[in-house]
C-alpha cells in the first residue's frame, strides 16, 4: 500500500515462473525439432530418440531457474532485512559516534560506572569469601561469620543492582540527548532509524525490523514513527531490487540452459544417457533429503532431550516412580521433587500393547491362515477386502468407540462379577479396541507372507503323506516365521505409537499399576499433554517430551534391531 | 472332443496284463474345470523296475503321474475318473485316504523341494509325522538307512543339522529322494526329477534310479529320450492327453509301431 510494494512485485516473480513454463515447454519442443532436423527427419540416425533431446533442453532450461527462485524464496527476506539493516547502521554511522564521544565526556555516565564497577567486585570478593568458608574444615569453619558475610553479601547485591539500573538510566538520558540533538541538526530519518536500530536492546531490534516489513508490505504494524517508515522504505527498496535481480537471474538462467543445451544436440549427443543420469541424480536427491530429515528429526530429539536431562538426573527420568509434571513446574524444586519419573508410563505403554498384542496375534494370525490356505476363492475374495477396511478406520472412531462402547461394557460386566469402583477408562478397553485395529495388520502381512512360501514345499509335504495341518505347522509356519516376527514386531512399534484410542479410552492417571481394570497412561498420551495448551518452551515440562520421544524413538529401534538379529538366527530360509 | 481325441493305444506284446503287475490303470481321465487333459488311459505297470512316461510337454504325462498318489485332489477344479488299483486296491476311492496312500506312493518333484530344515529332519519328517520310529535310535537308524539308499550318506554324515537348503543342487534332489524312500513307500513317482541339474548330478540320480528300482516300483516322467533309454524297462508315450504307444523300453527306441512315436523318438518333432 504505502510504497507499492506486494503485489505488483509479487507478481514480477509469477510472471517470471509462468514465463519460464514457457520456456520449458519450447525447450522441450525445440530439443525435440532440432534433434529431428539434424537426421533430416531419420530418426533412425539419432542416438537418442528425439524426446529425450526435448526432455534434455527443458530440465536445463527450467530446474537451475527454478532453483534459483526457490533459494529466493526461502532466503530472500533474510537477504532484504540484512541489507536493509547495514544500510541503516552505515547512515547512523555519525550519530553512533557523536554518542560515543558524548558519553565518554559525560561525568555522571563515568561516575556511575565507577560506582557500579566497585560494587560489582565487592559483591565477588564477598562470593569468593563465602564459599572459602563454606569449604572450610575444623577450626577454620566459622557458622557466625558465615551468616554475617551472607547478609552483606545480600546489601551490596541489592546496591549493586541499583548502581547498574542507575548506569543503565543515565545512557538512556544521554542516547534520547545525543538522538534529539541529531534531529535538531537536521540528520536524515533513516540515520535516525539506524541510530535507534543500533541503540536498541536486542528483543527491541526484533520488533522494530518485523513492525518495519509490515509497514513496508502495507500491513498494520504494531507501532509507527517516522524512523519506522524511514526503515520501512529502506526495506522496500531493497525487496524491490532484491525481487527483480532474481527475477532477472532466473531468466537468464533459463536463457543460458536452453541455448547451451540447444547447441550441444546433435545426431551423436547422448541425450538418453544425459536424461539418465539426470533422473538418477533426482532420485539420489530424493532419498538423501529423506535420510537427513530422519537424521534432523533424531538430533533434535537429542539435544532437547540433553537440555531436559540437565534439570532433571537421567537415571531420576529413567527409573523414577513418580510422574507429575505440573506439580514440578509449581514447586520450582524440579530435581528434587522426582516428579519426572516415567516408569509409570513406560509400564501402561507396555500393558496396553501386550493386552493389544494377545487380542490381535492369535485373531490376526489364524485369519491369515485360515484365508491363505483353507478359504476357497470366493470366501477369500470377499474377506480379504472386509479385514482390509478395518485398517481404514480413523483411530479417533475405535477412541470413541472404547470410550462409550467398550469401556461402560467392561465396567458393567466387572462389577457384576463383584470387583469394585471399576472405571470406564481403564487399560483394559484401550487395548481391547487397540488391539482390534491392529488385527488387519498382522492378518494382511501374514497373509502375504503365508503365500510367499513356495507351493513346492506344501506339495513336497502332502506328497509325503502329511495332512494340512502338519503342512502348516511344520512346514509353512517355519518358512514363513521370519515375515510373521516382523509382521509382529510392526504391529507392536504401531501399538507403542498409538495415541487417539489411549488418550480416550485409558485415561490420564499416570498409575504405577498391574491391574489393567484401572486407568493407566502412555507415553504418546503423557507427550499429547505436555505439548498441548499454553506452554514455555525452556521448562523442564515441556523438555520432558522431547526425551520421552526420544526414548520412544530408541525402544521402537532396539525392537527392530532384535527382530532382526531373531529373524536371521531362526530362519528357515527356502529356496 | 472326448472322441475326437480318444484313439486306441498301441500296447506290445506282454505289456498289457502281465505278471509282476504293480499298477492297474483302467480308463483314467482327468479334467481341469472345463479343459480336459488326460483321456482313458489303460496300461499295467510292473512292479520292481523303471517305467518311463515320455511325450511332448502338455501332453498330460505329469498329470497322469499326479493321479498315483492323489496330488491332483490339491487341486481346485481337479477331476479324476476311470480305475487306477496299486496292488488291487482302487485309488480312486473316496474311501482311500490319500495321506495314507501318500505314505506308500512317494513322489520327487522336478524342482529339488527341500524343507527349510535341517537335513536330518527333512529325511525324518515323514517317519515322524507316521510314526515309524519308536524313539530316537529307531529314528536315528532310519535316517542313516534311507541316507545311504539314496548315496547322500558319505556325503552329508558329519554334517545332518545343516539346513537342507545349502546344499547342492544334485545334493538336494537326493535328499528329497531319501526323505522319500524314509517312509518306505511301494512306488516312486519322480517327475523330471533331473531337469534341473547337471549332467554330473543326473548321472548320479540315474545310477540311484537304477539302484532303487531292484526294491521299488519306479515311474518317471522324463523329457530326455537318452534318460529313459538308459533307466527304464517300460516305456509309455503319451501325446496331447493320450496314451499312444506303451512296450518295453528296447523295443519302443528300436521298433516303435506309431509314427507319431517314431517322430517324437528321432526329434522330429516336440
Amino acid at each position: 500500500m504505502a510504497f507499492g510494494l506486494g503485489l505488483d512485485c509479487m507478481s514480477i516473480i509469477t510472471i517470471v515462473a509462468l514465463a519460464l513454463l514457457v520456456m520449458i515447454a519450447g525447450g522441450f519442443y525445440v530439443g525435440r525439432s532440432r534433434a529431428i532436423t539434424a537426421v533430416e527427419g531419420a530418426t533412425a540416425g539419432l542416438h537418442s530418440l528425439p524426446n529425450y533431446h526435448g526432455y534434455y533442453v527443458a530440465i536445463w532450461t527450467g530446474v537451475p531457474a527454478f532453483f534459483l527462485l526457490g533459494l529466493y524464496a526461502i532466503f530472500g527476506g533474510q537477504l532484504v532485512d540484512r541489507l536493509a539493516v547495514s544500510e541503516l547502521r552505515a547512515q547512523a554511522a555519525e550519530i553512533n559516534r557523536l554518542l560515543d564521544d558524548t558519553l565518554a565526556a559525560d561525568t555522571d555516565f563515568i561516575e556511575l560506572n565507577h560506582a557500579a564497577e566497585n560494587l560489582r567486585g565487592r559483591v565477588d570478593a564477598l562470593n569468593d569469601e563465602i564459599s572459602a568458608l563454606r569449604n572450610a574444615r575444623g577450626d577454620n569453619r566459622d557458622p557466625d561469620r558465615l551468616t554475617r558475610l551472607r547478609a552483606e553479601q545480600i546489601e551490596a547485591l541489592n546496591l549493586s543492582t541499583a548502581a547498574e539500573d542507575a548506569v543503565r538510566a543515565r545512557r538512556q538520558a544521554v542516547v534520547a540527548a545525543v538522538g534529539a540533538d541529531a534531529v535538531t541538526d537536521g540528520a536524515s530519518e533513516r540515520a535516525l532509524a539506524g541510530y535507534e536500530l543500533a541503540q536498541a536492546p536486542r528483543e527491541r531490534r526484533q520488533l522494530f525490523l518485523s513492525d518495519s516489513r509490515r509497514i513496508a508490505s502495507g500491513e498494520l504494524a504494531s507501532r509507527d514513527s517516522v524512523a519506522l517508515r524511514a526503515a520501512a522504505q529502506a526495506i522496500a527498496g531493497y525487496d524491490r531490487n532484491v525481487k527483480i535481480g532474481a527475477a532477472v537471474l532466473a531468466l537468464a538462467l533459463g536463457a543460458l540452459g536452453f541455448g547451451l543445451t540447444r547447441a550441444r544436440i546433435s545426431s551423436q549427443f547422448r541425450a538418453r544417457n544425459n536424461v539418465e543420469r539426470l533422473v538418477t541424480a533426482a532420485l539420489l536427491l530424493s532419498s538423501v533429503i529423506a535420510i537427513l530429515t530422519t537424521v534432523g528429526i533424531v538430533l533434535s530429539l537429542l539435544f532437547e532431550s540433553l537440555r531436559f536431562f540437565a534439570s532433571v538426573p537421567v537415571l531420576d527420568f529413567l527409573f523414577g516412580l513418580q510422574w507429575s509434571p505440573q506439580i514440578a513446574i509449581r514447586a520450582d524444586q524440579v530435581g528434587q521433587s522426582g516428579a519426572f519419573g516415567a516408569v509409570p508410563l513406560f509400564a501402561g505403554t507396555a500393558m496396553i500393547t501386550v493386552i493389544a498384542m494377545v487380542v490381535a496375534v492369535p485373531i490376526g494370525l489364524f485369519s491369515a491362515i485360515y484365508l491363505s490356505e483353507y478359504a476357497g476363492p470366493k470366501f477369500r475374495q470377499i474377506a480379504k477386502p472386509v479385514l482390509e477396511i478395518l485398517a481404514g478406520i480413523p483411530t479417533v472412531v475405535y477412541g470413541f468407540f472404547a470410550l462409550l462402547a467398550v469401556g461402560p461394557a467392561i465396567r458393567t460386566l466387572f462389577t457384576a462379577l463383584g470387583f469394585e469402583s471399576v472405571v470406564t477408562q481403564s487399560a483394559l478397553s484401550a487395548g481391547l479396541v487397540m488391539g482390534v485395529m491392529i488385527i488387519p495388520f498382522i492378518s494382511s502381512l501374514s497373509d502375504d507372507v503365508i503365500n510367499a512360501v513356495p507351493q513346492s514345499l506344501r506339495d513336497g509335504s502332502f506328497a509325503m503323506g502329511a495332512t494340512r495341518s502338519e503342512t502348516i505347522t511344520q512346514i509353512v509356519m517355519p518358512a514363513a516365521l521370519p515375515g510373521i516376527v516382523g509382521a509382529i514386531l510392526l504391529a507392536v512399534s504401531r501399538a507403542v505409537g498409538e495415541t487417539m484410542i489411549v488418550v480416550m479410552a485409558a485415561g490420564q492417571g499416570a498409575n504405577l499399576t498391574a491391574n489393567p481394570l484401572e486407568s493407566v497412561t502412555t507415553i504418546t498420551v503423557q507427550i499429547v499433554m505436555l505439548l498441548t495448551g499454553d506452554q514455555e518452551f525452556d521448562s523442564p515440562k515441556t523438555l520432558s517430551a522431547f526425551a520421552l520421544g526420544l526414548v520412544l524413538f530408541v525402544l521402537t529401534l532396539l525392537m527392530n534391531v532384535v527382530a532382526l538379529r531373531v529373524v536371521q538366527k531362526y530362519r528357515e530360509k527356502y529356496d | 472332443m472326448h472322441d475326437a481325441q480318444t484313439q486306441p493305444t498301441v500296447y506290445h506284446k506282454n505289456s498289457l496284463g502281465g505278471s509282476d503287475i504293480k499298477v492297474e490303470v483302467r480308463d483314467v481321465s482327468v479334467s481341469y474345470g472345463e479343459k480336459q487333459a488326460l483321456f482313458n488311459v489303460s496300461l499295467d505297470i510292473p512292479d520292481k523296475s523303471v517305467t518311463a512316461f515320455i511325450g511332448p510337454s502338455g501332453c498330460g504325462k505329469s498329470t497322469f503321474l499326479r493321479c498315483m498318489n492323489r496330488m491332483n485332489d490339491t487341486i481346485d477344479g481337479a477331476r479324476v475318473s476311470g480305475s487306477l488299483k496299486i496292488d488291487g486296491a482302487e485309488v480312486n476311492d473316496r474311501a482311500v485316504d490319500p495321506v495314507v496312500l501318500r505314505a506308500s506312493v512317494g513322489m520327487v518333484f522336478q524342482k529339488p523341494n527341500p524343507f527349510p530344515k535341517s537335513i536330518y529332519d527333512n529325511v525324518a519328517y515323514g517317519p515322524r509325522i507316521h510314526g515309524l520310529a519308536s524313539g530316537r535310535d529307531e529314528l536315528d537308524a532310519i535316517v542313516e538307512q534311507s541316507l545311504r539308499k539314496a548315496g547322500l550318506w558319505a556325503e552329508v554324515s558329519d554334517r545332518l543339522q545343516d539346513p537342507g537348503t545349502g546344499l547342492s543342487g544334485g545334493q538336494q534332489q537326493r535328499l528329497v529322494i531319501a526323505r522319500a524312500i524314509a517312509v518306505n513307500p511301494e512306488v516312486i513317482l519322480m517327475d523330471e526329477p533331473c531337469s534341473a541339474l547337471d549332467p554330473i548330478a543326473t548321472a548320479k540320480i540315474e545310477d540311484l534310479i537304477d539302484e532303487l528300482r531292484e526294491n521299488y516300483c519306479i515311474i518317471i516322467v522324463t523329457h530326455s529320450m537318452q534318460q529313459a533309454a538308459r533307466v527304464s524297462q517300460m516305456t509309455a508315450f503319451f501325446h496331447m492327453g493320450s496314451l499312444i504307444e506303451v512296450g518295453p523300453t528296447e523295443e519302443i527306441f528300436t521298433n516303435p509301431l506309431e509314427s507319431r512315436t517314431q517322430d517324437y523318438i528321432t526329434g522330429r518333432f516336440g
